[in-house]
């Protein structure tokens, strides 16, 4: 099947909101892309991180609770909060990973600020405090967020979700066909 | 002859057309999220930069397995800091009328435009099969994975998928190539774009198909992009002329005209850097008084391909 589509005229000088929304116009790819799959992965495998960070917390928790002699109370006080407070960051991104997997535009964009935040305070740390990055320390971490970031920001992902979205909008409901090939 | 267009064409402003307020609405609710995007994505480029600048200082600290990470370094600029910076780049600066050349998924400038076609997409399709073109499998994960076997098993895959290559703002409708035996590295290649409704050359003719044929000599890496992938021949004529003799010599219905000087004779250099000459000319292969044949006997046709291929 051919999609044929008019040829876009380009005025000698156009203004730069024509730029912005030129790609939202090209060609949409029917199947979810490679660089969506790997956000919902990457946003789904910190989730799992949680989980075990809480597990290994609620491990560890009595130990921590005998050496600063804590009583009672404040022992249950301070196990429920750390576990409820972490468990509703686990259940977000849970959710973020579900949501970009089905092509929510507004849990991608979440998603990119909360990297944005994170690298820009890796920069910060860097440049100005001097802080070294190397293997030994976070460089994996800020690699992954940065790949996370190129991908989730690639104009097929942005295409694919921004059709998604628009679709379930428009439609009121999940749209019918699944995106997965 | 009949002037091919009469009406001047509406050029679609909105999503989905419908009035001027209605999409302007769904204009300004776009914007924002393009602006967030768009930020994002020049963000993102900038943060890559920065990754590759880390590896490579990185490398040198850490002995013999600086090696590895000086690898991982290349792997980052070549396939993703550089198209994204090509890509923001590229927005900006390269003109995104038709200028005769393709234009490569980093908006680079691929390879040239070097033959028009008339006629439906049944005529193209028959054609080229009866002129023993190959037509090439989609990019998929599944034909990818099956180039990389093919090459280190040594067997031949003789629809090979082609990289996309876009222009009117779309990849190419299809492609088909010929093998060249005995040699993965080297093959006749064609790209097909079907031309916009009453859209017209430089100059006012109506074609219905724009081409784009170059011959891949050899594997090597690309100026532009540091990538690996195939070069192509410089003298893209020598194609050009090869895909015209082929088929008209299998198509006695096919007739030919050319355009003398449509791109004024030309050198320059590709999205994967490699240089292009041209005479110029543009040859309009007229297909429209083929006749083609039923879906049986075009079955057979394929069968026959296809067991002469097995032999």
């Amino acid at each position: 099947m051919l999609i044929v589509t008019e040829p876009r005229k380009r005025a000698a000088i156009e203004p730069a909101l024509v730029l912005l929304e030129r790609e939202s116009s090209a060609e949409l790819p029917a199947k979810r892309p490679a660089t969506t799959v790997l956000g919902a992965v990457f946003v789904l495998t910190r989730a799992l991180a949680g989980v075990l960070w809480l597990g290994a917390f609620l491990l560890v928790w009595p130990e921590i609770v005998a050496e600063e002699g804590f009583d009672t109370e404040e022992a249950q006080l301070g196990g429920w909060l750390v576990s409820s407070v972490s468990g509703v960051g686990i259940f977000a991104l849970f959710l973020l990973a579900w949501l970009i997997w089905r092509g929510s535009n507004t849990a991608r964009i979440l998603v990119m600020c909360g990297l944005t935040l994170s690298i820009t305070t890796s920069a910060i740390g860097y440049f100005a405090m001097g802080e070294e990055i190397t293997i030994r320390t976070t460089l994996m971490v800020l690699a992954l967020d940065i790949l996370v970031l190129l991908a989730l920001s690639s104009r097929d992902s942005r295409a694919w979700s921004r059709r998604r979205s628009r679709a379930t909008t428009s439609a009121g409901e999940s749209p019918a066909r699944d995106g997965a090939g | 002859m009949p002037h091919p267009r009469l009406a001047i064409p509406v050029y679609d402003v909105g999503m989905s057309g419908g009035t001027h307020t209605k999409s302007r609405a769904r204009r300004s609710r776009v914007s924002l999220t393009a602006v967030l995007d768009e930020f994002f994505f020049i963000f993102a480029g900038i943060a890559a930069v920065w990754l590759a600048w880390l590896l490579l200082t990185e490398s040198f600290q850490i002995g013999w397995w600086g090696i590895l990470v000086a690898i991982l370094f290349w792997g980052l600029l070549a396939y993703l800091v550089l198209p994204r910076i090509h890509r923001v780049l590229t927005t900006i600066y390269v003109p995104d009328y038709f200028i005769g050349r393709t234009r490569t998924s980093d908006g680079l400038l691929g390879d040239p435009i070097n033959l028009a076609l008339l006629g439906d997409s049944d005529q193209l399709h028959s054609a080229m099969r009866a002129a023993e073109w190959t037509r090439a499998d989609p990019v998929t994960v599944r034909s990818s994975l099956r180039i990389v076997t093919s090459t280190v098993i040594r067997r031949s895959y003789d629809e090979a998928p082609v990289s996309p290559l876009f222009l009117f703002g779309r990849m190419q409708d299809f492609a088909y190539q010929q093998e060249v035996t005995g040699n993965p590295a080297k093959r006749h290649h064609v790209r097909f774009w079907r031309t916009p409704e009453g859209w017209l050359l430089p100059g006012g003719e109506r074609v219905d198909w724009l081409a784009a044929g170059t011959f891949d000599r050899a594997v090597g890496f690309s100026l532009f992009t540091l990538q690996i992938t195939h070069k192509i021949d410089a003298d893209t004529d020598v194609e050009r002329d090869h895909i015209v003799g082929t088929v008209l010599s299998h198509n006695p219905a096919a007739r030919l005209r050319v355009l003398p000087d449509f791109s004024t004779g030309y050198h320059s250099r590709n999205g994967g850097g490699d240089s292009i000459r041209t005479d110029g000319d543009l040859p309009i292969l007229d297909l429209r008084a083929l006749s083609i044949e039923t879906d049986g006997e075009r079955s057979q046709v394929e069968a026959a391909i296809r067991g002469a291929d097995r032999d």
